[in-house]
Parts: C-alpha cells; sequence; structure tokens
C-alpha cells in the first residue's frame, strides 16, 4: 500500500515536472531555444494566481483563466522585448539570456510579493479521496487531470490545426518557413504565449499543494531532468520523463539515503544522459551531409 | 594494370523504408581518377559517406583500402590512413580564416604532445613552421593566396569549394574523395576545377574518387565511371563506353 | 587601420604581433609589478581576487568560448580545487605541491566528466554540467568527516620555504605571478595544434572528425584543461575565503563565472581579464547604487543576483561581443578616424537550420 501511494504522489509530482518539462519543450521544437527560465515564468503565474484570487478576492473559477490569459500575455511581452532580438543568435547566447531573464524575475517576485511562503486557497484544498487504504488528496487528482486534459489538447493542436503545423516547420527550417509565408516571428510569440500559459497552468496546479516563494522556480531544473529523460525534442517525452522523476523522486525520498530526493533527479538525469542521451523518445538524428 | 587501392564489397544502406545503397561493388585502381555518376537519389554521395565512415555498412559488405580492411574503423581514423574528403555543402570552419582552416588540416601530421604545446617548446615551434610551408604548398597550387587571410564567412562559393578541397589536401592523402567538385560553379570555374584535379592526380599522386554530374569533366578526367541508379551500380567502365551505354541512359532519360 | 607587414611565418606563430603589443604589454606587467607602491591594500585584495577569477575565467573560456562546450556548473571544479587544496595542505602538504595536486586533480575530474561529453550535443551537455554542479555540492555538503560539511573548514595560510605568504602583498604578486603562467600557457595553447582542434569542435563537428581529430579525446581534454585551471583557482580562493563552506560555490556562482566569460567578450583571453573585473566591480557598484536607492529596493535580498540578470540580458542583447568587443570597437574607431564604419563589427546572422533530423 504504501507503495501504492508513494505511486500517486509521485505521479502528482510528476505531472508538475512534466508540465514545466512540456513548456520547455515545446519552445525547443518550436525554436531550437532553450528556456531556462520556465520554472520562473511558473512561479510568477503562481504568484498572480495569488494576486488574483488572494489579494482582489476573485473566485477560484474566474481565477484561473485571468492568470493564464496574463501569462499569455506576459510570455508574448518576454518574446518581444528580449527574445525576437536573438533570431539569428547563437544558441548558448539564447540560452544565457534565459537564464538572465530568470534571475529578473526572481528578484522582481522578490520585490513585489516579498519573500515569506505564501498560499492559495483552493476549492480542492484539504479534500482527500479515500479508496480502501488509499489516501489521495484531491489536489493531486486535479494535478492529473489537468495534466491530462491539457496534454489531449496540445496534441490536437499540433496534429489537427494549420497553426500547430505551422509551428512544426518553423521549428524546422526557419528560412523556409519564411519564404513559405509562415509569419515567423508571430508564431514564435504564439509559442511563448502559449508556453508562458502552461506554466501558468503548472503554477496553479502546484500552488494549492505546496506554499509558493520567489525560490520555488528552481523546479524547473529538475523539469529539466524530466525533459532530458523523456527526450528533449518531444511531447510525451516530457510528461513522461516527469512522471519518472516524480516518482523516483518520492522513492528516493523514502528509501534512499537521507538527502536523496533532492539529487535524484540529478542521478537519473546523469544516468539517462550516459546510456541514452536522446531519450526515452528520441528525436535526434545525425546531420545530413 | 594497377593494384586496386581501393575494393568494396557488397556495400549495402538502408534508411528506414529506402534501400539507398543496394550490393555495391567496386574497385579503384591505384592513381587512377574514378568517376561515380547517376541520376539524383542514385546513392552517390551515401557511398562516399560510407567510404568516410560516416554511415556503417549493413550486413555482410566490406571495404578494403591500401591493403587492411576499413569497413568498421572510426570517422577520425579514416583522415589518418590518409583518405580525404570534401562535402557536398561545404563543411569549413566558418569563424576561422582560409589558413586556419588548412592548418586545422594538417592535423593527422601532429607528433607534438599536450605538454610540450602548454610550454610552446622549441619542437612546437618547428612543427608549426612545417604546418605552415605544408598549407602555403597546397595554397600555391590552388591559387589561394589573395584569400589566405579572409575568413570563410565572408568568401563567395566558388573560393569556399576551393578551400575545402585544400584543406583536404593538407591531410596529404593517398585517396581523395570529391562530392560534385562543380557544382554550384561557372563553366570557368569548372574548367579550373578541371585543371586541379590532373594536378592533384599527378603532382601529390592521389588517387581520386569522383561524384559528378558534369559529364564533360568526367569525360576529361576521368580513367573509369562507375554508372548507379537507385541505389544500384548499373555499369562499370571506360567514361566513353558508359556515356553510351544502353542502361545506362535508360536511367538517366527513362524508357 | 594598422597594417602589419609580414616577412616570415615566424611572426605569425609569435604571441605578440608587433612591437607596439610588446611596449603596451610590458608596460602593463610593470604596472601589476610596481601596484603594491602605490595602491592601498584593500586594492591589492580586488586585485587579487580578479587575478584569482581570471585564472577560473580563463578555464573557462577555453571551453565555451574557444570549443563551444558550455558548461553550467564550472563553480563545482572551484570547489573541488578550493576543498582538495585546503585538505592537502591540512594533512601537511606544503602550498605548491597542494596547488599543482588540486588543480591536477580537477584536470582528472574534469577529463572523466569529459568523457560522456563525446555523445552529447550542446544543450545537453550544459545541463549535464548543472547535474554534476549541484551533485559535487551536494557531496561536499554531506562528507563531513573530510570536508566539515555545512559547518565548513578553515584554510591554512599560503607558505613558501617557511614565510607566509597570506599577507596582502606576498599573496598579490602570487596571484599576479600565476595569471601571468596561466595566460601564456592558455596562448601557446591556442596557437599550436591542441587550441586549433578545440575550435574545430565548435565551427563543425563533422568536418573536424573528417580531418582526423579525435572528438571524444580532444572534448576530454578540452575539460581537463579547462577544470585544471579553475582548480588552480579554486585553491587561491580558499584562501582569499579563509574559510571554506559548501555555499561558497552555489548554482549562482557557476552563473557569475560564466556571466565574467560573456560580459567580458566570448572568444578572447581579453574577454576574461575584462570580465574578471567586471565581476569584482559589481558588489562594489551595487554597495553604492544601494545608498542611492530607496531603502525597500536597495535592501531586497534577490537584488545582486537580479541584478547580474539584467546586465546579462542587455549585453547579450546590445553588446554581445562583450566589453572586449565593445573596446575594440572604440579602438578601431579611433585608429581609423575618420574612416569608420560601423559594418565592420557586424556580427553575421545564421538562421535557424535544425540539426534534428526526424
Amino acid at each position: 500500500m504504501e507503495v501504492l501511494q508513494l505511486l500517486i504522489s509521485g505521479i502528482s509530482l510528476g505531472c508538475v515536472y512534466g508540465l514545466i518539462a512540456l513548456g520547455f519543450v515545446l519552445i525547443y521544437k518550436a525554436t531550437e531555444m532553450v528556456n531556462f527560465a520556465q520554472g520562473d515564468i511558473m512561479m510568477l503565474g503562481a504568484f498572480i494566481a495569488y494576486t488574483y484570487m488572494n489579494v482582489l478576492g476573485i473566485p477560484f473559477l474566474w481565477g484561473v483563466p485571468a492568470t493564464i490569459a496574463t501569462m499569455a500575455v506576459f510570455g508574448v511581452l518576454i518574446e518581444r522585448i528580449a527574445l525576437r532580438r536573438m533570431i539569428g543568435e547563437p544558441p548558448f547566447a539564447v540560452l544565457m539570456i534565459t537564464i538572465g531573464l530568470g534571475f529578473i524575475f526572481r528578484a522582481a517576485a522578490g520585490a513585489i510579493w516579498g519573500n515569506e511562503p505564501k498560499s492559495i486557497a483552493s476549492p480542492l484544498t484539504g479534500g482527500v479521496l479515500r479508496v480502501g487504504e488509499l489516501t489521495v488528496g484531491y489536489e493531486n487528482i486535479a494535478v492529473i487531470a489537468g495534466t491530462a486534459i491539457l496534454c489531449a489538447a496540445l496534441y490536437a493542436f499540433f496534429r489537427f490545426t494549420r497553426l500547430g503545423i505551422a509551428m512544426q516547420a518553423t521549428s524546422q527550417n526557419q528560412l523556409a518557413a519564411f519564404y513559405v509565408g509562415i509569419p515567423v516571428k508571430r508564431i514564435f510569440s504564439i509559442v511563448w504565449a502559449l508556453s508562458a500559459a502552461i506554466a501558468a497552468v503548472a503554477g496553479i496546479l502546484v500552488a494549492p499543494v505546496s506554499l509558493i516563494d520567489p525560490t520555488i522556480g528552481f523546479i524547473g531544473i529538475k523539469a529539466f531532468a524530466a525533459a532530458i529523460v523523456g527526450g528533449f525534442g518531444s511531447l510525451p517525452g516530457a510528461i513522461v520523463g516527469g512522471l519518472i522523476v516524480g516518482i523516483a523522486e518520492q522513492f528516493a525520498g523514502l528509501y534512499g539515503p537521507a538527502g536523496s530526493a533532492d539529487v535524484s533527479a540529478y542521478v537519473l538525469l546523469l544516468l539517462m544522459l550516459f546510456v541514452r542521451p536522446e531519450g526515452i523518445f528520441a528525436t535526434i538524428q545525425r546531420k545530413k551531409v | 594494370m594497377n593494384e586496386a587501392i581501393f575494393s568494396a564489397q557488397h556495400l549495402n544502406l538502408s534508411f528506414g523504408g529506402v534501400h539507398a545503397v543496394r550490393d555495391v561493388s567496386f574497385e579503384v585502381e591505384r592513381g587512377e581518377v574514378f568517376s561515380i555518376i547517376g541520376p539524383n537519389g542514385a546513392g552517390k554521395t551515401t557511398v562516399l559517406n560510407l567510404i568516410s565512415r560516416l554511415y556503417d555498412v549493413e550486413g555482410h559488405g566490406r571495404m578494403r583500402f591500401d591493403g587492411s580492411d576499413i569497413t568498421e574503423i572510426s570517422i577520425s581514423e579514416v583522415a589518418r590512413r590518409r583518405i580525404a574528403r570534401t562535402f557536398q555543402n561545404t563543411e569549413l570552419f566558418e569563424h576561422e580564416t582560409v589558413l586556419k582552416n588548412l592548418l586545422i588540416g594538417r592535423h593527422v601530421h601532429r607528433r607534438t604532445g599536450l605538454l610540450s604545446e602548454l610550454f610552446f617548446t622549441r619542437s612546437v615551434a618547428r612543427q608549426e613552421l612545417a604546418f605552415r610551408r605544408a598549407a602555403e604548398d597546397v595554397i600555391d597550387l590552388l591559387d589561394l593566396q589573395s584569400y589566405r587571410d579572409q575568413v570563410i564567412a565572408n568568401l563567395p562559393y566558388g573560393v569556399r569549394k576551393m578551400v575545402e578541397v585544400a584543406r583536404a589536401l593538407c591531410i596529404e592523402p593517398k585517396l581523395l574523395l570529391l562530392d560534385e567538385p562543380s557544382s554550384g560553379l561557372n563553366p570557368e570555374e569548372t574548367e579550373d576545377v578541371e585543371f586541379w584535379i590532373e594536378d592533384i592526380n599527378e603532382q601529390f599522386g592521389a588517387t581520386i574518387i569522383m561524384v559528378e554530374h558534369d559529364m564533360n569533366l568526367v569525360s576529361r578526367t576521368s580513367s573509369r565511371v562507375m554508372a548507379m541508379a537507385d541505389g544500384a551500380v548499373i555499369a562499370i567502365g571506360e567514361s566513353a563506353d558508359i556515356q553510351n551505354h544502353p542502361d545506362v541512359q535508360r536511367a538517366y532519360l527513362g524508357d | 587601420m594598422r597594417f602589419i607587414f609580414k616577412t616570415g611565418y615566424r611572426q605569425d606563430i609569435d604571441i605578440f604581433k608587433h612591437d607596439g603589443q610588446r611596449f603596451w604589454y610590458g608596460l602593463l606587467v610593470i604596472a601589476a609589478l610596481v601596484a603594491p607602491l602605490f595602491l592601498d591594500t584593500f586594492y591589492l585584495g580586488e586585485l587579487a581576487l580578479v587575478g584569482i577569477y581570471a585564472i577560473a575565467g580563463i578555464g573557462l573560456m577555453l571551453l565555451v568560448g574557444y570549443t563551444g562546450l558550455v558548461s553550467l556548473g564550472h563553480a563545482a571544479f572551484l570547489a573541488i580545487g578550493g576543498y582538495a587544496h585546503a585538505i592537502l595542505m591540512t594533512s601537511g602538504l606544503p602550498f605548491p605541491i597542494s596547488l599543482i595536486l588540486a588543480s591536477a586533480l580537477c584536470a582528472f575530474i574534469g577529463a572523466i566528466v569529459g568523457l560522456p561529453a563525446m555523445r552529447m550535443t550542446g544543450i545537453y551537455l550544459a545541463i549535464a554540467t548543472l547535474a554534476f554542479a549541484f551533485i559535487v555540492e551536494h557531496t561536499i555538503a554531506h562528507l563531513e568527516p573530510l570536508t566539515g560539511g555545512f559547518r565548513g573548514m578553515p584554510v591554512p595560510r599560503p607558505t613558501l620555504l617557511g614565510f607566509d605568504m597570506g599577507a596582502t602583498i606576498p599573496f598579490y604578486y602570487i596571484c599576479l605571478l600565476l595569471l601571468t603562467t596561466s595566460v601564456v600557457g592558455a596562448l601557446n595553447l591556442l596557437r599550436g595544434p591542441t587550441g586549433r582542434a578545440m575550435i574545430s569542435i565548435r565551427d563543425s563537428e563533422i568536418s573536424a572528425q573528417s580531418i582526423g581529430i579525435n572528438l571524444a579525446r580532444t572534448k576530454s581534454v578540452a575539460f581537463a584543461i579547462s577544470a585544471g585551471f579553475t582548480g588552480l583557482a579554486g585553491g587561491l580562493f580558499a584562501h582569499n575565503l579563509g574559510y571554506l563552506s559548501p555555499d561558497a560555490f552555489t548554482i549562482l556562482t557557476s552563473i557569475q563565472l560564466l556571466l565574467m566569460v560573456v560580459v567580458g567578450g566570448l572568444g578572447s583571453l581579453h574577454g576574461v581579464i575584462f570580465g574578471a573585473i567586471f565581476i569584482v566591480l559589481l558588489p562594489q557598484g551595487l554597495a553604492i547604487l544601494r545608498d542611492w536607492l530607496p531603502p525597500s529596493v536597495g535592501q531586497l535580498p534577490g537584488l545582486e543576483p537580479g541584478l547580474f540578470g539584467l546586465i546579462l540580458v542587455l549585453f547579450l542583447i546590445y553588446e554581445p561581443l562583450g566589453i572586449y568587443g565593445r573596446w575594440r570597437k572604440i579602438r578601431d574607431f579611433f585608429e581609423t578616424f575618420p574612416l569608420y564604419r560601423k559594418a565592420t563589427h557586424k556580427r553575421q546572422r545564421s538562421y535557424l537550420r535544425t540539426e534534428r533530423v526526424r
């Protein structure tokens, strides 16, 4: 039973990792940029949700879409102000700029909301579901369900809509996409908006489960591990990777030596890079010469 | 009849559903210029990629060069065995000068170790000057003097192709693989290509395997030609015979 | 534009391109040597710190700027170097031997870390180094008997032939000496085959292999050299701190090192020196700024990293060539006056052409 309990909390944690990883992979697939600030965007999403729901008193049902919309706009702003000028620059520069942005977000959050941990009250707080000997918090169920719905929506988006296909084209050859009339810059903005929105969802889902403060963005680094385990160019991989990391972390926390829950993600990451660097769902192959 | 410096037997390679190279076997004699022709998608570049070990041979195919089996050596070992190649889309070191690119090409001749390089000992200095002299010889051969200190990214396409060849020559290859040397060049530049192929073949004594579309260039430089289509060999022989070969014509022009 | 008239191949392999360079650098060395006569101990201490960061920066620059391998966790080597040196000195080894051994240990570990680098490209490697850094930090914190864990450990003072070198002036000279040696060593590497092999990996891996460069070996060597330099800096850093604890070597430290390399100017050793000066000046500038700003903003704990981030972003957008790049532009402006053209330094854009082939 203990195993099953661990499994469920691992899956729930893994979903959060997976959602953030999804945001990474989305941006990477579309622009081949790596966004180190994804975790911090999630953190901002959580704080915006806090502001809407706890400070301004907006009911939960309205607060959620409001947060998502705000963060989507924020994503577009980041793209316009900082990332757009990085089109054509080497990937390392882009990586560094997102690292820099992450620092700025953290400092700004600390300045605006302060550094003491806060919590968001959601209608699901405190409720638990009991199935036999299992106890599952409603919030955990919400995380899992929310992730599943989001994934299905994204899958449909990429598979069936013109915009989704245009995004894939842009990710493979920017110049060619320009030439066939795809509005590459607008696609970038949409990708960042989408990514920020997903991060916001992750933030909303995680906020009731744990307290929020400006440093929760560091979860993003573990989400990186998740993305790599799953395979960096693969959307389903991001979720699967997240689940694996989440479950591993919970088990390491209980059965491993002291403190190993923290490093478990990184050890898993290095293991994966040694054994199968392309990840579970590999998308990288040899450059054709 | 010269002995074969290179032989390939039963080369096979598939990419997913595409059987790019089917049971290709051929031999190349020491000192000859051997051309591979065929319509697009025939598998010509893939054969070159197999020889230079960018791809692994599937099944039981084998390749021998200069007396030893090279089917499973590593990519960097290829250059050490003195097989050099150029690429269809030039793969140069874009941020460096032409001279730097050529000096990098001398890598297989390096005799100094890390520690002596850290202190830049006299033997390192001597090696550097020797490398420079060798690079200058190649620059002379291909008339690249005026481009010596220019960064690759600023050079026109025709010059880049020359630098690719120059860099390959710095290895002092026994076998040179050229991938469409005349593609993208105007008729004047193509004539130059003909001249330096002859020069390389005679002065450097290098055997050349060349993938090419320009039939004129092929007939004027090559001793033997291999025609491919759909991954398989259609015919191997003297260039005139091949050009008049019914199967070859069918492959190019259709039925 | 200065025209250098070349009369022999020797000139091209020399470190100095012309006598003017010899003159100015000579002057710089003399200035550095007599600095203690004019400068206050506080400034000498800061200069020593610049030297230490610069040595670490040389290590990082060789890896990132020249070989093109991004390391987000280089503070790990700083930590390993620092702790190894402190532990070896505590167990009785003399200062120079301990320093060299600590540096060699780092080089060895760097080589091992570099081995799997063969199979990883760009971003994967960056994240692997990040993971490595976390694991090292974690290990140091939990190896209590050896490292003192979270409580930390004191660092013995450096002594040479019985003389205490820990005072500001002798320590400054040690740092200066080691910095000069490191710079010359790096320059030597860069003008030889190893340096060229590293550059070729940055520009085109497939080409490099086709030329006969062994990717795995060269990447491993690049990591080893980089780690060695950084480990050396780590040992000196330990003396500078006086007391080692795991939170002196966090991810923020790694990012600071990268900041130094990026802001200074990627791809040149000058950039390292400029970058080192920059990150040592930054906290001072911040302190001054703090007095200026309203207390609500000035007293924020997250202000320093936030400012780092801002500077990083601004430089990457507006001055990607870094401080050294700006210096070159200004110098060229005066050298070619009034014929200076902005387009001389214009960056070539390279549009994305994915290397992922699915």
